[in-house]
C-alpha cells in the first residue's frame, strides 16, 4: 500500500501544509490525519467520483476555444481564522481605497492635482473611460464585487498580486468546490469546523438592491451576460438562479428614454440594477463599440441620469491598470490614512527615469506583465523563458514602457495536490471575493484557489489551464461557526486579526439590509 | 468685469438630420450642439428640437461640453435636431502677444499632448515642427508661426475630405475643411510640447455682418493652446478668435465633440444634411 506523501518534496515557495516535512502545520493536521492513512487507490477512486460529478454539471472552462472541466483537486487548501482575518480587513481596506480613489478619477480628480498618482497614467490608462465621468452611483458603490488576487510569499506572506474590480469570475467554483468535497471527504468535513460560503448569493443580492436608484423600494436586479457562448456563462446562470433574478441577455433589455425594462412574456417590466457580466466595451453601443450586438443601447445615459444601477460601475478599469497597482499603498495612505496591511509584490514602474535601462539588463530574473493582460496573457517569467522569448518581450517593453510592469518572481506558496497517484507540491494563489453594499464589505470566507497542474509552473490563471481547491476558512476557535464580520466601508478598521465576535442569528448582514428595505 | 458693450449678438440655428432607405425602428443619438458659457461669451437662450418628438436629457460630459441626448422608437425615415441659441460674443482680446517662454508646466493638460487617431503627424511633419520651434525663441510665436504654416500649405476647401477624415489625409492633399486644418494645427502644437484643444463651434462668415440678416454660416472648427495661458486662434482663416465664433465644446480632437453622432437599427443611411444659419442681432 504505497504513501500518499511518499517522495512529497518541499518545493521553492511555503508550503502550505508542512512546516518541515512529515509535521503539518496546525492548521492542517485533521486534513493530514485523514489522508495519510489512504492509499493512492482509495484517494483516487474519491478523486474520480469529484471529477465525474464536476462533469455532470457541466462546470467547465474554455481554454482557447475549447470546453474543458476546470479540475477541482481533492486536496483542500486550508486557512487559518487568525490569517483569514488578515487577508479580510486587508482585502476590504484595498477596497475602500479603490473606491475613493475610482470616485475621485471620475469626478474631481483631487489625487491627481496632488500628485499622488501622475496624471500621465490616467491620461493614457485604456480603462479610463471619459464616457463614465460624472456618473454618480446611487449609494456611492462603483465596486460591488471585487476579486482581489493574493498570492504567499515564500515567507508565507500574503500580498496582492493584482485588483480585479471589473467583472471578477470564478465564484461559481467556489460554491460548487465545497458541494462537491462535502461529499467526497465527509469524514474531514466532521472533523473540522470551516466557514461555510453559500450566503455568497444573499450577500451579493443584498449589496446589489442598496445600490438601487433612490426613491425604489423593491428593486428588481438582473443578471445581465452576455450570452451561452461565453466561458463564463454556468456562472452567469448559476448566479441569478441562486439569487432568484432574471439572467438576460443584451437583447432582453431595451431603454427608452433612460428608464430599462425587461421584456417577458408578460410584457414589459421596469428594471432597476443590472448585475452585467459584459465588458465596458461592448455594453452599450451608443458609447462604446458601436458595432456591439450583445449590449444594451442607451444603458450609460440610464445610468447618468439615475434611473438604473450598473453593478459593477462603467470605468472601473482604470483601477486594475497594472501601473496604478503600484500606486495602491499610496492611495491608502492618501484616501484612509492607513498603512497598507496587505502588501503589493515588488513592482518596478517602467515609465520613470532611468527604471527601464535597469530592468531591461535582468529581464532573465524578472517577471514581465502587460498592464492590461486579463488571464494571464502576455506574462513572461524571465527565468523560464526562452531566449527569443526574451527578445520579444524585451522589444515590446522598449516601444511601449508605459504599456508594461516588471515583478520580482515571487514562488508561490505551495500546497500538496493529487498529481497521477502522489500527493506533491503545486503553486497556488487565492482569490478572495468581496462584496461592498455601501454600508459594509464583506469577504467570503475562502475564495478561488487556484493551482497551476505542472511542476514549477507559477502562472496559476485557469485561463492558462490550471486546475482549482476547495479553500476552507476555518472557524475561530473562540466563536461558533457563523456569518463573518462585515468591515464598515466608513471608519477606523480593526488592524490587529481579532477573534470576530459572534454576530448572532438576528444580526446576520442580509438580514439586516432586509429590515432596511422594508 | 468685462464690458459687453463691444460684443456682437449672434442667433444661431443649426439644423442636421440623417435621412434612410426606410423605416428606422429604434434611434439612440447624442447632440453636441448646445453652446456653452464660456470667458469671451455668454448664452442667453438655447434649446434643442428633435422630429421625429423625442424627450431629451442634458447633461454635461467630461470635457464640459452640454450634450442633449435622446431616443426616438416611433417608426421614421428621417430624423432632424435643430438647436437654435442666442449668444453674445466678445471682441478678440490681447491674445497674441510674445513674451511667454518655455517654462511652463504642462502637467494639468497632459492629455491634450498626446495625439489622437485623427491628430497623428509623421515623420515629415515631426521635422517640420521641430525646424519652427528652432526658429523662435518663445512659444507664442512659434504657436502661431505652425498656425501660418497649416493655413499657408493646406487649402481650405469644402468638401475637401470627409467627417472621419484625419490631418495626415489632408497634409497629403495639401487641401481640407476646417475640422482637418484644425487637426493638423493641434497634432503640431503638441508635437512643438504645447497641449492644444480642437475646439468645435460655429462661425459667422461676415466680418462686417450686417445687423438683421440672416446668413448661411458654418459649423466650425478652430484649436486652443497652452503656453502658461490658454490662446484661441482660427487656422482655417488666419485670426483670432472673436465676435464671429460661438464656442460649442472642446476635446481631444473631433471624435470629443461630434454634434450629432448615435446609432440605430433600420436600413442604411441615404443621406445626411446640415444647415447652419446665422443672424447677427446687434
Amino acid at each position: 500500500m504505497a504513501d500518499l506523501f511518499e517522495e512529497y518534496r518541499l518545493g521553492p515557495g511555503w508550503d502550505e501544509m508542512f512546516a518541515e516535512l512529515g509535521v503539518p502545520r496546525a492548521s492542517y493536521e485533521a486534513l493530514h490525519a485523514t489522508l495519510q492513512p489512504l492509499s493512492s487507490a482509495e484517494l483516487g477512486v474519491r478523486a474520480e467520483v469529484l471529477a465525474r460529478a464536476f462533469l455532470d454539471q457541466g462546470i467547465t472552462f474554455a481554454l482557447k476555444g475549447v470546453e474543458r472541466p476546470f479540475p477541482l483537486d481533492i486536496v483542500p487548501r486550508i486557512i487559518a481564522a487568525a490569517e483569514w482575518r488578515g487577508v479580510e480587513v486587508g482585502v476590504a481596506q484595498r477596497i475602500r481605497a479603490l473606491e475613493a480613489f475610482l470616485a475621485d478619477v471620475y469626478g474631481a480628480g483631487q489625487v491627481l492635482a496632488d500628485g499622488v498618482v501622475p496624471r500621465r497614467i490616467i491620461a493614457t490608462s485604456a480603462h479610463y473611460l471619459r464616457a463614465a465621468a460624472g456618473i454618480t452611483p446611487p449609494n456611492g458603490v462603483r465596486v460591488h464585487v471585487a476579486g482581489v488576487d493574493l498570492i504567499r510569499d515564500e515567507q508565507g506572506t500574503f500580498r496582492v498580486l493584482e485588483d480585479n474590480v471589473r467583472i471578477p469570475s470564478g465564484v461559481s467554483y467556489v460554491m460548487e468546490n465545497r458541494r462537491a468535497m462535502a461529499q467526497v471527504l465527509p469524514e474531514v468535513f466532521a472533523a473540522t469546523r470551516i466557514l461555510p460560503v453559500e450566503s455568497y448569493p444573499a450577500m451579493l443580492l443584498t449589496a446589489l438592491r442598496a445600490a438601487a436608484p433612490a426613491g425604489i423600494s423593491d428593486p428588481a436586479v438582473v443578471v445581465l451576460s452576455p450570452g451561452v457562448y461565453n466561458s463564463a456563462y454556468f456562472e452567469h446562470a448559476m448566479i441569478a438562479r441562486e439569487m432568484g433574478v432574471e439572467l438576460v441577455e443584451g437583447r432582453d433589455l431595451v431603454c427608452v428614454g433612460n428608464a430599462v425594462a425587461m421584456r417577458t412574456t408578460a410584457g414589459e417590466q421596469r428594471v432597476d440594477v443590472i448585475y452585467r457580466r459584459i465588458d465596458d466595451d461592448f455594453l452599450d453601443p451608443v458609447h462604446f463599440r458601436a458595432d456591439s450586438v450583445i449590449g444594451v443601447a442607451g444603458l450609460l445615459n440610464a445610468a447618468r441620469a439615475g434611473r438604473v444601477t450598473i453593478a459593477n460601475a462603467v470605468g472601473n478599469g482604470v483601477a486594475d491598470d497594472k501601473l496604478l497597482y503600484t500606486y495602491v499603498p499610496e492611495l491608502i495612505r492618501y484616501y484612509l490614512n492607513e498603512e497598507p496591511l496587505l502588501p503589493n509584490v515588488d513592482t518596478y514602474r517602467l515609465d520613470e527615469p532611468g527604471v527601464l535601462e535597469h530592468v531591461l539588463d535582468r529581464l532573465d530574473e524578472l517577471v514581465l506583465k502587460p498592464v492590461d493582460g486579463a488571464g494571464g496573457a502576455g506574462i513572461v517569467i524571465g527565468s523560464q523563458a526562452m531566449r527569443h522569448e526574451l527578445d520579444a518581450v524585451r522589444e515590446k517593453i522598449v516601444a511601449n514602457p508605459r504599456g508594461w510592469i516588471a515583478q520580482r518572481e515571487v514562488k508561490l506558496s505551495m500546497v500538496p495536490t493529487l498529481i497521477g497517484d502522489r500527493l506533491r507540491g503545486r503553486h497556488v494563489d487565492l482569490r478572495p471575493f468581496a462584496v461592498n453594499d455601501g454600508e459594509k464589505i464583506w469577504v467570503l470566507p475562502g475564495g478561488l484557489t487556484r493551482v497551476a497542474l505542472p511542476e514549477g509552473e507559477l502562472v496559476v490563471n485557469s485561463s492558462q489551464g490550471g486546475g482549482s481547491k476547495d479553500t476552507w476558512v476555518l472557524a475561530s476557535p473562540t466563536s461558533p461557526v457563523g456569518e463573518p464580520v462585515p468591515i464598515p466601508v466608513a471608519g477606523p478598521v480593526p488592524s490587529a486579526p481579532a477573534a470576530p465576535p459572534d454576530p448572532g442569528p438576528g444580526q446576520a448582514p442580509a438580514e439586516e439590509q432586509q429590515q432596511q428595505q422594508q | 468685469m468685462t464690458s459687453l458693450v463691444d460684443s456682437w449678438r449672434l442667433k444661431v440655428q443649426h439644423k442636421s438630420g440623417f435621412e434612410y432607405a426606410g423605416t428606422v425602428t429604434s434611434s439612440y443619438n447624442e447632440a453636441r450642439m448646445w453652446p456653452r458659457n464660456d470667458a469671451r461669451q455668454a448664452v442667453l437662450d438655447a434649446k434643442i428640437e428633435v422630429w421625429p418628438p423625442a424627450r431629451t436629457y442634458q447633461y454635461e460630459d467630461y470635457w464640459g461640453t452640454v450634450v442633449t441626448a435622446f431616443d426616438v422608437h416611433a417608426g421614421h425615415d428621417k430624423l432632424t435636431v435643430t438647436a437654435s441659441s442666442t449668444v453674445e460674443t466678445l471682441p478678440p482680446g490681447d491674445l497674441l502677444s510674445g513674451g511667454l517662454d518655455w517654462g511652463f508646466d504642462t502637467d494639468r493638460w497632459y492629455e491634450f499632448l498626446l495625439p489622437t487617431r485623427r491628430t497623428r503627424l509623421n515623420d515629415e511633419l515631426t521635422a517640420i515642427v521641430a525646424e519652427l520651434r528652432a526658429r523662435h525663441d518663445n512659444p507664442q510665436d512659434a504657436a502661431m508661426a505652425v498656425c501660418e504654416f497649416v493655413r499657408s500649405e493646406v487649402a481650405y476647401v469644402p468638401g475637401a475630405t470627409g467627417v472621419q477624415s484625419d490631418a495626415l489625409h489632408a497634409w497629403e492633399q495639401r487641401k481640407g475643411v476646417c475640422q482637418d486644418l484644425s487637426h493638423l494645427a493641434a497634432g503640431m502644437l503638441r508635437a512643438l510640447g504645447l497641449p492644444a484643444r480642437y475646439v468645435s463651434g460655429y462661425l459667422h462668415p461676415k466680418p462686417s455682418a450686417e445687423i438683421g440678416e440672416s446668413v448661411v454660416g458654418q459649423s466650425h472648427a478652430w484649436v486652443e493652446w497652452w503656453a502658461g495661458r490658454w490662446t484661441s486662434y482660427d487656422p482655417t482663416n488666419g485670426v483670432p478668435i472673436g465676435h464671429r465664433h460661438v464656442l460649442v465644446g472642446r476635446g481631444r480632437e473631433y471624435g470629443d465633440v461630434p454634434p450629432l453622432k448615435g446609432i440605430y437599427a433600420g436600413p442604411k443611411s441615404t443621406g445626411q444634411g446640415v444647415e447652419v444659419t446665422i443672424t447677427r442681432l446687434r
